[in-house]
């Protein structure tokens, strides 16, 4: 392996182009003539983030785009807008964008091979693809993986094209990286995230994030300068001071230990502090749940009702006997059987966790760690209430949130759950002030169980077992995984040893590139040289284009029509948006080139392949489908407004239909759109915060986590049923470690790192990447900025870190993990704990032909695992923080 | 009359949306930004501190760019707004040097956006503005400002750290920001008197 690594990186600094690439100034043709003196204004929809909703006003003069704005008074951004945002001109005029429809004549495949290219036509393009789609799918439709990503998040008809298709195979390449998501859809039943509602908040500890300044986002940003303004108080933790840590209090921490912060801070308030929200322990959480031996719930007799333990009459009872006291804290025999509170449980397990153990492991002082627990249990005024819109709700003002960085390693999904604890302890959860779930804001949120407590939401959900597994990212194995492209590449290389029964044929590429945003760049190599067939939908030549046999070139964003929803924001909530329902479009600029939108290319390649129209084509697909995230409340097709689907519809048609079928809207349609820009309706507040669809006893989220234990017993029984070893692994109590009930402190995978390994990397998204959307690594205007950044493109040092290690401001360096090795500079930096290797964005990589500003800095996730054993067992998140070595380069040019 | 802008440093928060907003305002070439962002840091590790500083034209009321300028090129418009004549500029750099704020730059050569390559439509008709061997700088939008817009670098502010406003009205917002956070310039050096003025953060 070493040796590609070594290929890979040598590649990347050889300067010569390819032949049928070569890199020639690209001649633009002149405006047309008859537009000159012509002005207007477009409506726009920016996708220069992952959120992709700032309203733009997108001005033309002479057929030029001549300016990207903020659109003053409108919802989200309100005018504002970001360096991304404000750069989008420069996605349209990109010479190095594909400009016309291109067939690889060289059947060698390679990232420094020459596809030899030949310029073709729309009709034999979408000819030769679908014809290889079509026999693909005749022998076994599992045989196409579509690889999904950041560069496309635009498209409507991609899942349904997909369904039609009959695969289970799609992937997204950036998935891993990003395991946020599995606490947030079991205790608040919403996808991506928790967020925090900054409008009222009073404490925030934020741990592995960001609240909006570190990637600059419009409206994250907004929210908490206010908030601050008015005296919130704002606690980062944090391997690097950044400029949220550098407004609030920085409390910095050795990369890779958040959780057993997050332990200790939980066995402070369990322990030291014991002040708690009972009545939210009691009614909205199953801490007073009999559990017995075998870790499950007690069951009453004939009803299977799980059992609580009544204070008055000292008899187990079921959870939802009226006028029952059920005890937090309570031991009893049931059947010869003990059985205990799973608040008893929780905090059993928590006793060891002392701050001053943490205090060995995170570097924070155990002090430190005491304050932050007593100041947050104080801010969190237990028992206090607010009004809202008539609405009694009780008032929590704290939340502590968890994302990547705090995740992403083995043992992540417990860190993340340990969070949940934290706030649950003090009651503040989906309640104003506290700690918010952010997606889907309705009654189908938290909607009970036959249990009591709500049904896990999203990825908290298991997804069903199957032998031989039918998803080549093995989700069968990881039933809570986010997306899977690491496990797809090992399967597709060696599909036996991972029990597949099918080969991979063809992988499409649809703003995916696993490559560049994933880990061991070169085994992605392997595995798409080793697929017969390889289609990209591509923008620009990155990495899955030159490996590709078809390019089918794009739009770009601001040439692309778009109508979508408006999301529930990623970072916080505050009065400006709380409430909002909103319908927004993109009007498109002329194109530039031979380009076709992404939606269009879907419905061209489903029709030749014949899966457009009728039952179970993609058009039925659409009628069928709902918003994977906000359901109801987003665009989906409401009788009557369905395809009729025996007809052939133009995108703007579906746009109509849905639009006029909006649960939220007036009846009109595009036409009515196409004035505005956008409808927005706006709810009462009151509806934002779960608590208010299942007030007091209501509903019940899981404190004692038995889900996770039950999806863990299942997956060991699939097992067993199965005899079969799980894949990829010497010992599968590795995997089944992390289903326990109560989160444990875990090793991490890197603690066996050799000693001179003595760092460990990190990663942060930042104003010019926050992550791979719009090619924004190839913009210029953002490269000026990153380039005159003292932090960007560098590798960041603490000053005692650089001295011990004799390594000097601008030193060339290489950084090696156990798993592959960058070349960089080193900047000293005050602003970096003294373990930590700081490499930012998501730089290097790239492909020859493309543009020569992709291939620029160091490429961080070349540095990442995809190993089994390094991963998260419930979210097959990867370790973010590497253990690294850093060496001087000899003779550096 | 007198326009002026308040920039509040505890707002801020680094991320050139500023500077990029004034890019696609301004078409300004490769290599030349009306508005830089410095970012720096303070103190010692654990307590350091990330620091923003961003440096549009200060727009004095009393500017030594223009005292300097030989042709006239530099002139004082309404409201105190400073703008160059290109027309006028012979390129003698006389003003880099005068300017206390580095708020000039010298256009060597326009340079296109991308490396090596022609320039793009946008380039074409936004380098119009711009003529190799003169001057640029910040200009306070003042096409903008004259239609009654905001510039567009307090248009985009993602934390609303910029405020842009009338400094001789008293009940402006800039006036009283200015009163209330005792906000003061970037370098008083004698005698320029800026019209951009920060709040300490």
């Amino acid at each position: 392996m070493s040796s590609i690594i070594h290929r890979y990186t040598e590649m990347l600094s050889k300067k010569e182009s390819l032949e049928s690439m070569p890199l020639s100034p690209y001649n633009w043709s002149e405006a047309d003539p008859s537009l000159q003196g012509e002005k207007k204004t477009l409506f726009g929809l920016c996708r220069h983030c992952m959120q992709g909703d700032c309203a733009t006003l997108v001005h033309m003069e002479d057929g030029v785009v001549t300016g990207v704005e903020g659109r003053a008074g409108v919802p989200p951004n309100y005018g504002t807008l970001c360096p991304r945002g404000n750069s989008a001109i420069m996605s349209l005029y990109n010479p190095y964008r594909i400009k016309t429809p291109l067939m690889r004549t060289n059947p060698e495949k390679g990232l420094d091979v020459d596809p030899r290219w030949k310029e073709i036509s729309w009709e034999e393009a979408l000819d030769i693809t679908a014809n290889e789609l079509k026999m693909v799918r005749e022998e076994d439709p599992r045989g196409l993986v579509i690889c999904e990503g950041w560069g496309e998040r635009d498209t409507i008809l991609r899942i349904p094209f997909r369904l039609a298709f009959g695969t289970p195979n799609e992937i997204g390449s950036h998935g891993p990286l990003c395991t946020v998501h599995y606490a947030t859809g079991l205790i608040h039943g919403n996808f991506p995230v928790s967020i925090v509602d900054l409008e009222h908040c009073e404490y925030h500890i934020t741990l592995g994030r960001s609240l909006g300044p570190n990637f600059a986002t419009t409206g994250g940003t907004r929210k908490l300068t206010k908030a601050l303004e008015r005296g919130m108080k704002l606690v980062c933790v944090d391997p690097r001071c950044s400029y949220e840590a550098s407004k609030g209090e920085w409390i910095p921490i050795r990369p890779g230990t958040d959780f057993a912060f997050l332990l200790a801070m939980a066995h402070t308030m369990l322990y030291e502090i014991q002040t708690y929200d009972t009545e939210f322990l009691i009614n909205r959480t199953n801490c007073t749940f009999l559990i017995g031996p075998d870790g499950n719930y007690k069951r009453a007799p004939g009803s299977g009702k799980p059992l609580i333990f009544d204070e008055f009459t000292k008899t187990p009872l079921p959870f939802d006997q009226e006028e029952a006291h059920p005890s937090l804290s309570a031991a009893c025999r049931i059947d010869g059987e003990i059985c205990n509170t799973g608040f008893d449980l929780v905090r059993q397990g928590f006793v060891s966790y002392t701050p001053e153990w943490a205090e060995t492991l995170t570097t924070i002082p155990a002090d430190t760690i005491r304050r932050i627990a007593k100041e947050f249990v104080s801010a969190a005024k237990i028992g206090s209430t607010i009004e809202i819109d008539g609405f009694f709700f009780p008032f929590r003002p704290v939340s502590l949130n968890t994302e990547r960085n705090v995740t992403n390693h083995r043992g992540g999904t417990y860190a993340d759950l340990t969070g949940k604890i934290i706030n649950m302890l003090v009651g503040s959860i989906e309640v104003p002030g506290g700690c918010l779930g952010s997606g889907y804001r309705g009654a189908r949120a938290i909607e009970p169980t036959e249990d009591g407590t709500m049904r896990p939401g999203y990825e908290a959900e298991e997804r069903p077992f199957t032998f031989p597994p039918d998803h080549v990212g093995l989700v069968e194995f990881f039933p809570n995984c986010h997306t899977t492209p690491h496990l797809a590449v090992n399967a597709i290389l060696e599909p036996k040893k991972y029990h597949l029964d099918y080969e991979v044929k063809a992988w499409f590429s649809v703003g995916g590139n696993p490559i560049r945003m994933n880990a061991q760049p070169e085994k992605y190599v392997e595995a798409l040289k080793k697929i017969p067939f390889s289609v990209s939908i591509a923008y620009h030549m990155d990495e899955p284009a030159v490996l590709a046999d078809i390019l089918l070139p794009e739009h770009s964003f601001l040439e692309r029509l778009r109508v979508a929803p408006f999301y529930p924001q990623h970072q916080s909530i505050s009065d400006e948006v709380n409430g909002l329902q909103m319908i927004q479009m993109r009007q498109p600029v002329p194109r530039l080139f031979n380009t076709m939108h992404v939606d269009d290319i879907f419905m061209e390649l489903a029709e030749r392949i014949g899966i457009l129209r009728g039952e179970g084509g993609l058009y039925d697909m659409v009628n069928r489908g709902e918003d994977w995230i906000i359901k109801d409340h987003g665009l989906n097709m409401n009788p009557p407004y369905v395809l009729d689907i025996h007809k052939r519809y133009t995108l703007e048609e579906i746009f109509d239909l849905q639009i006029k079928g909006w649960k939220f809207g007036d009846g009109t349609g595009l036409d009515s759109l196409n004035e505005t820009g956008y409808k927005a309706h706006w709810q009462p507040r009151k509806n934002f915060y779960l608590y208010y669809y299942y007030p007091g006893n209501q509903t019940k989220h899981e404190f004692y986590f038995h889900h996770l234990k039950n999806t863990g017993d299942r997956l060991r029984n699939n097992l067993r049923k199965y005899d079969i070893p799980f894949p990829g692994i010497e010992d599968e109590e590795f995997i089944f470690d992390l289903y326990k009930p109560v989160p444990h402190w875990v090793n991490s995978s890197q603690d066996q790192a050799p000693k001179e390994y003595d760092l460990r990397a990190i990663n942060w998204k930042t104003p010019y990447f926050s992550s791979d959307v719009g090619n924004v690594t190839g913009n210029p205007w953002l490269a000026e900025l990153y380039q005159a950044d003292p932090y960007e493109a560098v590798i960041c040092l603490n000053p005692e870190t650089a001295r011990k290690k004799s390594l000097k401001e601008g030193e060339k360096v290489t950084v090696s993990s156990l798993y592959g090795k960058i070349y960089g500079v080193i900047r000293v930096s005050e602003l970096f704990h003294p373990d930590t290797a700081g490499i930012s964005g998501g730089y290097g990589g790239g492909a020859k032909g493309g543009s020569p500003l992709n291939r620029k800095g160091p490429d961080f996730n070349a540095l990442l695992s995809i190993d089994i054993d390094t991963l998260d067992a419930v979210s097959a998140g990867q370790e973010m923080s590497p253990r690294v070595k850093i060496e001087k380069r000899r003779n550096a040019q | 009359m007198r326009y002026g802008m308040v920039i509040d440093l505890k707002k801020c928060v680094g991320c050139n949306a500023c500077t990029i907003a004034c890019r696609s305002q301004n078409g300004t070439p490769a290599g030349i930004n009306f508005n830089k962002t410095k970012k720096y840091e303070v103190g010692r590790y654990p307590t350091a501190k990330m620091k923003s500083l961003p440096m549009p034209c200060m727009h004095c009321q009393n500017p030594p760019c223009l005292k300097v300028c030989p042709t006239f090129a530099t002139h004082q418009n309404e409201g105190g707004i400073v703008t160059i004549d290109k027309e006028k500029c012979i390129g003698c750099r006389a003003c880099i040097i005068a300017c206390p704020y580095e708020s000039r730059q010298f256009i060597w050569k326009i340079n296109n956006y991308y490396e090596n390559q022609k320039a793009t439509p946008y380039e074409k008709l936004k380098f119009r503005k711009f003529e190799r061997g003169t001057v640029a700088k910040c200009i306070f939008c003042i096409d903008r400002v004259r239609e009654g817009l905001p510039p567009a670098c307090v248009h985009t502010c993602i934390s609303e750290a910029r405020i842009f406003g009338d400094l001789d009205n008293p009940e402006s917002d800039v006036s009283r920001l200015i009163a209330l956070h005792q906000a003061a310039p970037f370098r008083g050096e004698p005698g320029t008197e800026p019209s951009v003025f920060y709040i300490n953060g």
